[in-house]
């Protein structure tokens, strides 16, 4: 860990991963053996699942999405239960756990229950490799990077096997939804994330976030089409609006969730959040630069600025699904694998060329802020291009009807001469 | 999806209770995957026998009834009504109830149109924002029908030779703001959906409406006019003075969903032209004739017919000279409008389908009346 | 690596596995004996993170439950529902003796192969599994890929038929 930054006492509050360390040597002195092993778990579990994630999911996750959506859609969102309705997602769960939860009769009993619990074990695993700050990682394991993106592809079974235990027609329309997105969707994601993990040269999450502070630059601004691949095929698992078609309301009713009530589906509602805010970790972690910014870290505890990037991550999915429609299953498809994956196989080229000429060379440090220019402009360049060539016309759009004075029959198009096709 | 792997379709059923069918109405469809082979629409579940009870009322107690078949255009129903009634029995209409009805029914247009870019854009998904925009400038249409006639979703406002009631002194200066407004409005919505790559992926090429199929089945509407035919019975027929006013029709390009939309957008605009010069030459004097109220109008039949917001609006009416019609028939746009739906949704996917039945605008009540 | 700590996952882990193995084996359920074998794969990962094989690990969970255990459910998907039953077939004797056969070759191999115990704990980094993929073994790492082209584009072939090339049904 650098020096500057933080000391090891246990009572420096900018990581509190010192404290918990002093604890757990204390506890491990007075205990038998092993038994530590146990608590330290338990205590990772309680301060990232108890402490961040559950009131975010609370109050980020439920109240500050409804209440955004709200201000989006010109209403007030949630303000009767509580100061300013804070109190809606706790009334919430208490209506949930009231309600009865149905099982059909024609139901796959067992993997109906199970779908739900499967569900939010993968979430708690997530958090396990995040560091939040210098020390507060609770498995800084070196190949973060595949675990966060191996455990991110169970919860789709779940939806499997959510969707198919119901023995409803529309539950299966959302299984087979879920299952053929993301296998279109995992490709692209990983080959994007390799474009990262050959510039930094590591497959850990904690390193990831000490190179960019040595870089003093954000991979953000190194990556910018690994970052767009990451955010579209991110809210495309997690079936986040403008590819929530696993859940598509308005044409499957609620895709796999459409026979669950009660907790069971509350469950799958609070991880989907969840799972939506360990996205914004792991984006913010790997683009954004982590607990870091710029030197501020050094005064201001390095797990707030983490936190505070990861939820304003996470309004950039609220915001997108409060603006965007919905897109139809096959165009996400052709889109993963006519756009999104050639783009992110051209970013693997120029991030390896790249790459090498800066090993080759043994080039300065400094010249990845050439690497950034460059791969911004190439990345604008690139998904222009790619989109003009696969039949992009924005400009053939007509943007207004045509207006005609006297009623008659029928106006060909060309009479006019605007708008053409 | 042929060849040699053997794909079996099987039957889903979307309705009666599904959240894109705008109440309750079934489509039976047949999907290969999520390819739609076959579509059968089942309707009659809101049933309520207008029709026929009709024929046990008088003619003025008729009139709440069509403000119950298409919901959201009471107005356009009951100025529907009333001019059939008033072809049937001979009577006019002072110059001011005309401009008053045309003012009323292209508030309604606005205030129907509103809601039917609202709820077609929640089929393609856009998880209620525009809805909400919509609905924010309907309820301000809406206060101004509640300013004159008492009701802001079932008006039953127009009567036979006028209108219920005279306009309220703060309705002028209300409606005047409510103007300055709505082209704001308007393209704010064409602002955030025209533009919006995944709405046009959404909508354009789905749901595709030949001129010749759209008037084979015989649509009418922004449906028809959607698929590029120039035809509005504001126009071809005027009625209530409609022929005085400066106004226009949009027509689309090649009748798919997004032609109907901005037809739909266009039509509210020019909805504001007209309203505009009705009430800069709002004449004064009575806004109704004297009817009696035990109306027998003289044996016959009469049609009448008027633009309402989803098409050609049509009431049939018979006497036999009794105080209550002998027969009353409707010709609903929306029920029409809903026949060509197989032929839009066969060879689509499911998503496609709830676009296109977005795109058509219907309102159950009408269709099953 | 020795521990109590080991010796109870490894334990945890071979009962999960086992058990998940048998219930692929037993289930009657189409289904459940896929979801099964992804618990078997599961298990298996966690011997490589037993082993200190992080990588190898995670790259099981990503590649054999993320992905292959989709392509499976979405085989299962597409099977219509007489074969979703997994009842007697023809094909019994037959698997059962090939089924046979593979188990007496691993076990044959196992017996016969020297475990030398090395001392020094063996890491078996990223990095020093792609320096091992491309240079000493990347013969059979290129096979293994045109291998898989070759099954890419046969599956393809056979799944186009040649009337779906005079006309396209879409």
């Amino acid at each position: 860990m650098p020096a500057f930054l933080i000391t090891n006492n246990w009572y420096d509050f900018r990581d509190l991963g010192n404290l918990s360390g002093k604890l757990l040597d204390l506890l491990d002195d007075a205990l038998p053996f092993g038994v530590v092993y146990v608590i330290a778990a338990l205590l990772g579990f309680v301060a990232s699942f108890v402490i961040f994630v559950l009131p975010s999911q609370l109050f980020v996750g439920v109240y500050g999405e409804r209440k955004l959506i709200g201000r989006i859609q010109s209403r007030y969102g949630p303000n009767r239960v509580g100061p300013f309705g804070l109190l809606q997602p706790i009334a919430d769960a208490i209506k949930l756990m009231q309600k009865e939860a149905l099982t059909p009769t024609s139901a796959d009993r067992a993997l109906m229950y199970l779908a739900p619990i499967v569900f939010v074990a993968p979430c708690v695993l997530l958090f396990a490799v995040i560091p939040f700050g210098p020390n507060m990682v609770f498995a800084d394991i070196p190949v973060a990077i595949v675990y966060f993106l191996a455990v991110s592809s169970i919860p789709v079974l779940t939806t499997f096997m959510a969707g198919w235990s119901h023995n409803n027609k529309y539950s299966l329309f959302g299984a087979m939804r879920v299952v053929a997105m993301t296998i279109s969707y995992e490709l692209p994601l990983v080959l994007g994330m390799l474009g990262v993990v050959l510039f930094t040269a590591t497959l850990g999450l904690q390193s990831t976030v000490l190179w960019q502070k040595e870089m003093d630059i954000w991979l953000v601004f190194l990556q910018p089409l690994a970052f767009a691949i990451f955010f579209l095929g991110a809210s495309a698992e997690l079936n986040r609006t403008p590819t929530d078609i696993a859940e598509a309301e308005s044409e499957i009713v609620a895709g796999y969730l459409t026979e669950y009530s009660g907790m069971k589906w509350g469950l799958f509602y609070g991880m989907d959040i969840g799972y939506a805010i360990a996205a914004a970790a792991f984006g913010v972690t790997v683009f954004l630069g982590g607990w870091t910014f710029f030197g501020l870290e050094k005064w201001v505890p390095p797990w707030l600025i983490f936190i505070g990037k990861t939820y304003l991550f996470y309004f950039l999915f609220i915001w997108t699904r409060g603006t965007l429609p919905r897109l139809r299953i096959d165009q996400l498809m052709t889109f993963a694998w006519k756009f999104m994956l050639p783009i992110a196989l051209l970013n693997l080229v120029i991030v390896a060329t790249e790459r090498m000429f800066w090993v080759e060379e043994k080039a300065d440090d400094s010249i990845v802020y050439a690497f950034a220019l460059i791969n911004i402009i190439a990345a604008a360049a690139a998904i222009y291009g790619w989109s003009r060539a696969l039949g992009y016309r924005p400009e053939n759009t007509p943007q207004k009807a045509r207006l005609v004075s006297e009623a008659g029959g029928f106006v060909p198009v060309d009479a006019h001469g605007e708008g053409s096709k | 999806m042929s060849g040699i792997i053997k794909s079996e379709p099987f039957t889903l059923n979307i309705g009666p209770q599904h959240p894109s069918t705008h109440g309750v109405f079934r489509i039976k469809v047949k999907v290969d995957g999520e390819r739609i082979v076959d579509a059968e629409m089942v309707m009659g579940y809101l049933h309520r026998a207008m029709e026929k009870l009709a024929e046990e009322r008088t003619y003025t107690q008729n009139i709440p009834f069509t403000d119950r078949t298409d919901y959201l255009a009471s107005m356009s129903n009951n100025l529907g009504y009333v001019l059939a009634v008033e072809k049937l029995a001979g009577i006019g209409v002072p110059d001011r109830g005309n401009a008053i009805r045309v003012i009323m029914a292209e508030l309604q247009r606005i205030a129907s149109h509103c809601m039917a870019v609202g709820a077609f854009t929640n089929d393609t998904g856009a998880w209620q924002t525009p809805v909400m925009w919509c609905f924010r400038e309907r309820e301000r249409v809406l206060d101004l029908f509640e300013m004159t006639s008492g009701a802001r979703l079932t008006c039953n406002y127009m009567r036979i030779g006028g209108v219920a009631f005279d306009l309220p002194r703060e309705f002028e200066p209300a409606t005047r703001k409510l103007l300055a407004d709505l082209p704001g409005f308007i393209d704010e919505i064409e602002g955030l959906l025209v533009g919006n790559e995944i709405f046009l992926a959404r909508t354009r090429g789905v749901g595709m409406l030949s001129a010749e199929t759209a008037t084979n089945f015989s649509l009418s509407g922004p449906m028809l006019r959607g698929s590029g035919i120039a035809w509005d019975i504001r126009k071809a027929d005027p009625y209530c003075g409609y022929e005085k006013y400066d106004f226009q029709i949009p027509i689309g390009y090649q009748g798919d969903a997004f032609d109907r939309f901005i037809v739909r957008l266009e039509e509210m605009r020019q909805s504001v032209k007209i309203v505009q010069q009705a009430l800069d030459a709002l004449p004064g004097g009575p806004h109704s004739t004297h009817v009696p109220l035990a109306l027998r109008p003289p044996a016959g039949e009469a049609y009448a017919r008027v633009e309402g917001p989803r098409g050609e609006l049509g009431y049939y009416v018979v006497s036999d000279e009794g105080p209550s019609p002998y027969r009353f028939h409707i010709r609903p746009p929306s029920f029409i409008n809903l026949s060509a739906l197989k032929e839009m949704t066969v060879g689509g996917t499911v998503a496609d389908a709830i676009v296109v039945l977005g795109s058509i605008d219907i309102v159950v009540g009408e269709i099953d009346r | 690596m020795d521990g109590f700590g080991v010796t109870f996952a490894f334990w945890v882990l071979t009962g999960v596995t086992l058990v998940a193995a048998l219930g692929v084996l037993l289930s009657r359920n189409l289904l459940h004996a896929v979801l099964f074998l992804i618990l078997t794969f599961v298990g298996m990962a966690g011997y490589f993170v037993l082993l200190s094989a992080d990588f190898l690990g995670m790259a099981q969970v990503l590649i054999y439950v993320g992905a292959i255990a989709v392509l499976v459910l979405f085989a299962v998907l597409l099977t219509p529902r007489a074969g979703r039953d997994n009842g007697e077939t023809r094909m019994f004797l037959p698997a059962l003796l090939l089924c046979g056969t593979l188990l007496a070759v691993i076990l044959f191999v196992i017996t016969d192969t020297n475990w030398a115990v090395s001392e020094e704990p063996a890491t078996v980094s990223a990095a020093g599994l792609g320096e091992a993929l491309l240079s000493r073994w990347v013969l059979p790492f290129e096979l293994a890929s045109v291998l898989l082209t070759v099954a890419l584009v046969g599956s393809i072939m056979l799944v186009r038929s040649r009337e779906e090339e005079a006309e396209d049904p879409r």
